[in-house]
This record gives structure tokens, C-alpha cells and sequence, in this order.
């Protein structure tokens, strides 16, 4: 006996679905609310973060290069914001001087320090060689009065966020800057990372699909060396020092004799 | 009995009696000396002279009638008899006790003039004896004491503030905890309080017997930590042994026992002493058995074996926590794992999935690759924890060791499963073997769903803000909990599992509230299903904001601390009382948490189970008065060996302890009798030695005599003999002066 075809298909079809059916769903994701998210810390007059689609692209490089969940649409909140304390991250960015932070902002950040947040202070308009511009130096002064008694040390290659993913022989942004990242080190966490590369200019893009800032001077290699350190700097804020653990010494020690010049 | 008799006046002390008395004597020699002197009539002389100074000394003591209600009090003799259980010991030539018994009769009869006070010592201070002895009914109870303390019972007698005995016989076979061996004469005596102590040896030749004397630790057991032990083992009683195979095993309730170490004693002049090392890996109470081979002609297999509890400890607690994508609940969780110094992590997170891009060669990446093979097998033992926290088993190779981890639990490691979208059912975990050690039950059924992405805040269950492990917790944040962003869809607690949070809204297959997060036992081992992944917002929202963050810690103290089975997470603390001795009936005393005010009574379930063999297990149940903060439960006679006993109290989490039976424990270890050590003491106190066949020999303090109704009356009035002696006198003067004496 001789099926005709269409009947082979429609029930091929129909186990197909049968089993499609059958298989336990995959779970949703819980939501975004544990995944990165880099919200964009507002002060004073501030509206937006000096590049406003980096942080957006800054989730998506994450989520197309690693297995860490990130929201694509990060949120933006001001420093007196209750909401401050709502998640672990906070994107400090600008290219102006910042007004003195109000009595709130100031509250709302030690509110946010105390819980063992992490702030990324990212100048968007340093000099080429990484000069800090007005926002950057008005910035390091209302961080100094949220966090009295202490004081930003530069965080050489050796330090953790040169190797929670990538292994990086230097900070860079948009712009070359400094080799290192500047900190404020609390409880043995880097708490604050202050950023005089651009680092949101080297991210930032448009919805055109083409990058926004030309990256100097070294252009797209230099840039994905920028994209590396957001990804570093992320997955710092997600696992804290895990790549300092003595499991992965050997691997690493050995990595960097192999990629050594 | 009435007695009268003479006696001096009752104002007189005894010495001056006793002086006039001298005087009077010295008077009627010196007046003979004189009387040579004489020139006639020397009988007069004599005659008039003795009665003069006669008269005199009654002049002097007045005598009196003394009429007096007399009784004859035997001396208080106290009989400490042995009831350690080597006095059930049963040599060739009959059992201790009956031995014991018997000299103690011996001593009844020969005392017709004492009064014998029989006690019985072993531990603590000595218990009365029952009056029927030398009877099989009453050997239960006059040979159950783990140990012979026959130190402790003096001093208790010394302390007591009962009648002081005027003799103290110990009847014992003299294999003695207290006093030790090595005992100086000197605290011998000490313990004799200036009593002697008479002793009875109720054995004189040891038995034909091989056995493990004694097995010492050098030091505490810490887990992973190889542990020296020193077993001594002994051969007596006519049994020739020269190299003897001791072993020593852990038995263990997932499987056949674990053999730790083995070796040959060489047995020399009737002992041998041999060191082995083993290793624990697991902390909590473990029993280790140490066995010899027994050689032919032993006639005690009981002491053969010993069965050890060690309270394994934990240097640090070594925690897995391999994570299947970083969050900022795995984030949460590591920070908190790596701020405690007791806690050694070793942490694995997936950091890139095989369809990430990451735009790099190896060499750029500080990624290594997830030894799953390694650590599933030759290192799992190693960990007292692991944790699955949103990690998916097929990927990573883990389902083919996931029975691995169903024996690691089982042999009593601890698991967490901690919520995400590729934990237990999205992450291939139902059916597992080690679904089947989860507290709840995973639907992995066609068309099943595995997550529920509603957000929520958990409920509070009536075990879960009772637990203890959960107190810290609700100690920083009481009732409040953060809104969830979902929940992995959990079924059923298993049996012997707990829920302690649950979901608003969602129910199980059985119409009961979803678990969220559940604890239970599977084998040996403990396990928590938390089905969310949202606890870090304990740490980070406007609660966590309130509350210092310190909700976070507070709930992982109290799941880890849980786990890894810390007393202030347990609901009860239990011990058999008094240890568990085989073919005896035991207690099991439970101390208990506080009940809740005006709660309903509790049910307090005890169940024990073999660990060492199947064998059905013992069930017990009991009410918990009002506010009893501990319960007393019975246990009926058990076999030698090694058992678990888990306490549930109000159906809430299990605390288990794991104890050991033993037929003889200590006291069988040296079945050899020590009558030299008895010699000794009676030496050293004063006392005699004899064994029990001579027992009425003993010789025991004479009565004493106790007057009562005690009357006195002069004879004549004092001035009749004061008469009397003037007139005396007077004829003695007149027969002097004829005889020619002045």
C-alpha cells in the first residue's frame, strides 16, 4: 500500500509538532532585572550620558561576546533617585564641569557605595593624550566629597579588569590616554573606575549602524581594544575578582608569555 | 539490754579518778615500806592503814549506782559493688556478677555484727544496689555502667553527709578506670579517707581472648586532614597470636563501608601497638570501625571490632560554585562566598557559550576551559558543597556525572541548586540522578513548564519562619522579601523535605503551594532548591538599602551554616544519653528550640536507622508538652552497630546524629582481670586483699556499744564517807602509836 505524499507530509508535519510540542519549554529569562545594565548616572543639569547609544551598545558587545546577560536598553537615573540602589552598576559620563552635587546626590551615592556599587567615571572630552577635561576633574571632586578619605590610584595591567575576560596590555578608549585606570579601592573592590579614554566615544553608535566618534590613533584596532576593556570592565562589575583566583594563575601567566611582543 | 554497775560521781572528770586512784595505791605501798620501821602489831598497821586510804578514796569519787539502757550497734560497712559491663563478662569459669553477687552474700552472712550498705559503683557517685541479687533479672541492671569508676565513689562517699563507714569493701574484677593503673600509693590512700578499703577480686584468670584495647586519636578529626590513630591490640587467656590484621573502616549508609586504612599488629609478651593513618572527608559525626582478625580460640568476638565516633570537624568549609552565566546574583553570591575566611572557594563560571563571538583568538582571553571532568570526579570528594547556580548540565558535559553527584550527596556532601533560566528543569536536570537527591520534585513530562516569568515576592511558610536556619534572615529583614523577577517551576516537596518559602499564586500538581526555596536530606547529605535568582536584590534594592544589605549574607549564613550542618541552624540538638550500649534499652535526649507562644502541641519524630545494614529502622513518636525545651525518648535494645537518628520536630527539618552501639565498648576492650590493682589499694588504705571465694573472711570493725536512759545515784551521802574516813583514820593514828611508829 502506497501513501500519497502529502499525506507522509502532513503527518511528518505532525509528529514534528507533536514533539516540538512535547519538549519541556526552555525558561524565559527572569526578566532583565539581574543582568548587566549600565545606567546612566545623571546629575546636576545632565539629561543624557555624553554619548547616549554607547551604553546601549555597550550591553550589546556584551551579550554578542560573552554569556552575560545585559539590557540592551539600559536605564537612566539621577543620583537622588531611590532606584539608585536598585542594582550594582553605575555609567558616569560627561564632556562639561558637573555642578557641585546637592545634599540628595550626595546621600543617594554613598547610599549606593555602601551597598558595594561600582561607577564608571568616563570623561568624554579628554585631551588627545588623555588630559582630563573639566568634567573629569569636577567629577573626581564630588566623588572626593561622597567619599571622603579617600583617594584614586591607578590600576596597573596587573589589576583584575585587565583580565576578567580579555586579556589587556592597557586602557584605551576613543582616545590613547593612559595606560592605566584610575580607582578608588574600598573593601578591596575597585569602586570607582575613573576612565580619561572616552571609553563611551569608542562605543558609541549610531542607528545608522556606523560608529560615531573616530577613534584616535589608533583607529578600528584601537577601538576594538576599547570594546575589550567595556567587556573587561562589565564582567568586573559581574564576577568581582573571580579571575584572580589561583585556579586560573597558570593559564593566564602562560597566555601572557605567548602573546608577549 | 538494762545494765547496773559502780561508778564515781558524775562530777568528777576521769583523770582525777584516776589520780586519786594512783594516790591511794601509792599511800598503802609507802606505809608497807614504813612498817619495817615497826616494833610490834604489823597486821593492825596493815589492816587500819588499808582501810583508811580505802576510805579516803571513796571520801574522794563518791561512788554511785549507774543503771543504763545498753545496745550493741554493728559499724557501718559500705559494699561498693561493680556494675561496669565487664562484670557481664562470661569466662569459661562463670559470669563476674555472679561471682560478685555470690562474695557479697558471703559478706551479708559473715557481718551479723555490721551493717552493710551494698552500692554499686561505675559512673558517678554509687546507687543503691537492688536486694536481689545473683539473679539473671537483676544482672541487667547491676552490669550496664560504660565505666568503673570506683575513684568517683569513694569521693562521694567521703563527701556524703551520711553516717562516716567504719569500713569500705569493694567487690570489682579490678580492670578499674578510676583509679588508673599507674596509680601511686600515695593517691591510693588519699581515696581511702582514712578508712581502709578492704577488696574483693571476683576473677582471678583471664579468658582466652584477642581484642582491639584500645584505639587513640592524635588530635582532632578535621576533614580531609589525615588523622593519626594508635590501636593497641592484646591477646591473654592462654590465645597465641603473633601478627594480627587490624583494619580500619567508615560506615557509611550510601554503600558498602569504606575501607581508610589497614595493617599487621606484631604481638609481642601478649600486646602490640600499631599506627594508622586515615583520612575523613566528610565533616559531622562519622563511625570508623576497627576490626582485628581474630585468631583461633578466641571466646569474646565482641570485642573483635570498635566502633569509633569521630565529630569530624571542618578546617574550612570548601565550597563548588560553578555559576552557567555571571549575573548580579552570582555576582552577589561570590562576594559573599570570598568574604568569608572560613569559607575556600573554588569557582567555575561559564563566561562565553560556543555560539558567543568573541572576536579574539585563545590567546587574548582570559578564559580557560571548565574542567568538568576533573571536578566531577577525582575532586568532588574534596568539596563539602557544591553549587549549581543557573547552570545548565547538557552543554558542559555534566549530565553523564551527574550520578557522581547523587553519590557525592548521598555519602553526605551538601548541594545547592540556586534558580535561573538554566536551572532544574530548563537546565536538563528532571529524571536525573541528581533530581532525585533535590528537596523537590522536577515535572521534566512533555510540555512541562519550567519557568514562571511573572515577577512575585515569596511567601513565608509556617516551617520557614520557624527555621532556624532562615532566623538570621528574618532577624534583618522579618517578613518583608524583595520582589522576585520570576521563579523556575518547582513540584512537590519531597518526603523529608521542607518548604520555607513559597510562590503567591503558583501551585504544585498536588494543589500545594510552589516551593521556592526548599531544603531536605538525601542519604548522608543535605540539599536546597532555591528557585529564583533573585536574592541579590536583598542586597541591592530599597529593602537591601534599609537593611545595610545585610539580608544577603544573613540568608546564605543560614543555608551554608544549614548545609554544612552548623548547631545554630539545627531545630534540635539530640544525644543518646548516657552513650547506647548493644542489647540494652537507650534514651535519646532531644534539646529542643523553643515551641511558639499559644502554638499547636508538636509532634517530635525520632527515626533511627542501620547505617551499617539493612535492618528495618525504629520509629518513634512523641508530643511536645507546652514549652518543653527538651524531650526524653526511649529507645528499645538494639544490635551492635552503627546507626543514624533523625529528630523531626512539628514536621519541620530533620537534625540527624549518628552514634554507635556496642556490646561491650570500653569495658569488654580488656576483658583480663586486675586483682593486682585491688591488692594494692587495700595495701595502701590499710585494708585486706582476698578473692571471692574467701569474701566471709574479710575482717570487718567490731560494734560499738550505745548507752541510752542513763541514771546515777550516790551510794551514801558524801559526808558518810567523809566520816568515815576521819574515823579510820583516827584507828590508824591509835594502832601506830602502839606499834612504836609516829
Amino acid at each position: 500500500m502506497r501513501f500519497p505524499p502529502i499525506a507522509v507530509a502532513l503527518v511528518a508535519f505532525s509528529l514534528g509538532l507533536a514533539l516540538f510540542l512535547s519538549a519541556p519549554r526552555p525558561a524565559q529569562a527572569f526578566g532583565d532585572i539581574g543582568a548587566f545594565d549600565p545606567r546612566v548616572l545623571l546629575t546636576g543639569n545632565q539629561t543624557a550620558a555624553a554619548r547616549a547609544t554607547a551604553p546601549a551598545r555597550w550591553s550589546w558587545e556584551l551579550v554578542q561576546r560573552t554569556s552575560a546577560p545585559a539590557r540592551l536598553r539600559p536605564t537612566l537615573l539621577r543620583a537622588d533617585d531611590p532606584a539608585i540602589v536598585d542594582a550594582p552598576f553605575l555609567y558616569w559620563s560627561g564632556d562639561a564641569e558637573v555642578a557641585a552635587l546637592t545634599g540628595a546626590e550626595l546621600t543617594g551615592l554613598r547610599r549606593f557605595f555602601a551597598l558595594g556599587g561600582v561607577l564608571l567615571v568616563d570623561d568624554a572630552a579628554p585631551g588627545a593624550r588623555g588630559e582630563p577635561s573639566a568634567f573629569a576633574r569636577s567629577a573626581r571632586r564630588e566623588i572626593a566629597r561622597a567619599l571622603p578619605d579617600t583617594i584614586p590610584v591607578a590600576l596597573g595591567v596587573d589589576h583584575v579588569v585587565f583580565r576578567t575576560f580579555y586579556l589587556l596590555r592597557r586602557a584605551e578608549g576613543r582616545v590613547e590616554g593612559p595606560p592605566s585606570l584610575d580607582a578608588i579601592v574600598r573593601g578591596g573592590q575597585a569602586q570607582v573606575l575613573f576612565s580619561e579614554h572616552d571609553l563611551g566615544g569608542a562605543l558609541a553608535r549610531g542607528a545608522s549602524g556606523t560608529w560615531e566618534q573616530p577613534v584616535t590613533p589608533g583607529g578600528d584596532l584601537q577601538r576594538e581594544r576599547a570594546i575589550r576593556l567595556a567587556v573587561n570592565i562589565a564582567m568586573y562589575v559581574l564576577c568581582s575578582n573571580y579571575k584572580d583566583d589561583q585556579v586560573h594563575a597558570p593559564f593566564l601567566m602562560r597566555r601572557r608569555a605567548l602573546s608577549s611582543p | 539490754m538494762l545494765s547496773t554497775h559502780l561508778g564515781p560521781s558524775g562530777d568528777l572528770a576521769p583523770w582525777a579518778v584516776w589520780l586519786a586512784l594512783v594516790l591511794t595505791v601509792a599511800s598503802f605501798a609507802m606505809l608497807l615500806v614504813e612498817m619495817r620501821r615497826r616494833e610490834r602489831g604489823g597486821t593492825a598497821i596493815a589492816l587500819s592503814g588499808l582501810c583508811a586510804v580505802l576510805a579516803l578514796l571513796a571520801a574522794v569519787v563518791r561512788p554511785a549506782r549507774v543503771s543504763a539502757r545498753e545496745s550493741v550497734v554493728g559499724a557501718r560497712v559500705v559494699v561498693l559493688a561493680d556494675t561496669s559491663r565487664s562484670m557481664a563478662l562470661e569466662p569459661p569459669d562463670g559470669p563476674r556478677w555472679q561471682s560478685r553477687d555470690r562474695a557479697i552474700e558471703a559478706l551479708a552472712r559473715a557481718s551479723t555484727s555490721a551493717r552493710l550498705t551494698v552500692l554499686g559503683f561505675g559512673e558517678g557517685a554509687p546507687q543503691p544496689l537492688p536486694m536481689t541479687l545473683n539473679d539473671r533479672a537483676a544482672e541487667q541492671r547491676t552490669t550496664r555502667a560504660a565505666h568503673s569508676d570506683l575513684g568517683t565513689a569513694l569521693r562521694e562517699l567521703a563527701a556524703s553527709s551520711e553516717e562516716r563507714p567504719a569500713a569500705v569493701v569493694v567487690v570489682s574484677d579490678g580492670r578499674l578506670d578510676d583509679p588508673p593503673d599507674e596509680a601511686s600509693e600515695a593517691s591510693l590512700k588519699a581515696l581511702g579517707d582514712a578508712v581502709h578499703v578492704d577488696t574483693v577480686a571476683t576473677t582471678r584468670d583471664a579468658p582466652p581472648d584477642a581484642s582491639v584495647r584500645r584505639v587513640s586519636a592524635a588530635g582532632a578529626a578535621v576533614a580531609h586532614v589525615p588523622l593519626p590513630l594508635r590501636v593497641e591490640v592484646g591477646c591473654a587467656g592462654g590465645v597465641t597470636c603473633d601478627d594480627v590484621t587490624v583494619t580500619a573502616r567508615e560506615l557509611r549508609d550510601d554503600g558498602p563501608p569504606a575501607l581508610l586504612a589497614s595493617g599487621i599488629a606484631h604481638v609481642k609478651d601478649g600486646k602490640a601497638a600499631l599506627d594508622l593513618t586515615i583520612t575523613l572527608e566528610r565533616a559531622g559525626a562519622r563511625i570508623v570501625e576497627v576490626a582485628i582478625q581474630p585468631p583461633p580460640g578466641d571466646t569474646i568476638p565482641e570485642n573483635d571490632r570498635r566502633l569509633m565516633t569521630f565529630d569530624v570537624a571542618r578546617e574550612r568549609v570548601r565550597v563548588l560554585h560553578v555559576a552557567g552565566r555571571p549575573t548580579n546574583d552570582v555576582r552577589a553570591l561570590r562576594q559573599w562566598l570570598k568574604s568569608d575566611a572560613s569559607v575556600d572557594v573554588v569557582a567555575f563560571f561559564i563566561l562565553r557559550t560556543p555560539t558567543d563571538d568573541v572576536r579574539a583568538t585563545q590567546n587574548e582571553l582570559a578564559l580557560i576551559p571548565f574542567p568538568v571532568d576533573e571536578l566531577f570526579t577525582e575532586h568532588l570528594p574534596s568539596f563539602d558543597a557544591i553549587v549549581l547556580q543557573d547552570f545548565d548540565a547538557q552543554p558542559y558535559g555534566l549530565e553523564k556525572y551527574l550520578p557522581n553527584v547523587e553519590r557525592y550527596v548521598r555519602g553526605g556532601g551538601g548541594l545547592v541548586m540556586v534558580g535561573g533560566q538554566n536551572s532544574f528543569v530548563a537546565g536538563g536536570y528532571a529524571g536525573t540522578p541528581l533530581a532525585s537527591v533535590l528537596p523537590v520534585e522536577l515535572d521534566g513530562a512533555p510540555g512541562a513548564t519550567s519557568a514562571d516569568t511573572s515577577p512575585f515576592v515569596p511567601d513565608w511558610t509556617l516551617e520557614g519562619r520557624a527555621a532556624p536556619l532562615l532566623s538570621l534572615l528574618r532577624d534583618v529583614v522579618g517578613d518583608e522579601l524583595p520582589l522576585m523577577p520570576g521563579a523556575n517551576v518547582l513540584g512537590d516537596v519531597r518526603p523529608g523535605g521542607v518548604a520555607l518559602w513559597s510562590h503567591p499564586t503558583r501551585t504544585t500538581k498536588r494543589g500545594a503551594k510552589m516551593p521556592v526555596l526548599a531544603v531536605g536530606e538525601a542519604g548522608d547529605g543535605r540539599t536546597i532548591a532555591m528557585g529564583v535568582d533573585g536574592a541579590w536584590e536583598l542586597e541591592f534594592s530599597a529593602l537591601g538599602a534599609r537593611t545595610a544589605g545585610r539580608g544577603h549574607g544573613a540568608l546564605w549564613d543560614g543555608l551554608l551554616g544549614w548545609l554544612m550542618r552548623d548547631p545554630r541552624f539545627e531545630p534540635a540538638q539530640i544525644e543518646v544519653a548516657g552513650g547506647c550500649t548493644a542489647g540494652l534499652p537507650s534514651v535519646v535526649r532531644a534539646r529542643l528550640l523553643p515551641a511558639a507562644p499559644e502554638g499547636k502541641p508538636e509532634s517530635v519524630v525520632l527515626d533511627v536507622t542501620r547505617i551499617d545494614k539493612s535492618q528495618a529502622p525504629v520509629h518513634i513518636e512523641a508530643a511536645r508538652t507546652d514549652q518543653a525545651t527538651s524531650v526524653e525518648l526511649a529507645l528499645p535494645p538494639l544490635e551492635p552497630g552503627a546507626y543514624t537518628a533523625r529528630l523531626q520536630v512539628a514536621g519541620g527539618g530533620a537534625t540527624r546524629h549518628d552514634f554507635a552501639c556496642e556490646a561491650g565498648g570500653d569495658e569488654w576492650a580488656d576483658s583480663r582481670p586486675d586483682p593486682k590493682r585491688l591488692e594494692a589499694l587495700a595495701a595502701a588504705t590499710g585494708g585486706s586483699f582476698v578473692y571471692a571465694g574467701e569474701a566471709g573472711s574479710l575482717p570487718l570493725p567490731r560494734p560499738t556499744i550505745v548507752s541510752a536512759e542513763r541514771h546515777v545515784t550516790p551510794v551514801a551521802p558524801p559526808w558518810t564517807w567523809t566520816l568515815a574516813a576521819a574515823l579510820l583514820l583516827g584507828v590508824h593514828w591509835f594502832a601506830r602509836r602502839r606499834s612504836g611508829l609516829s
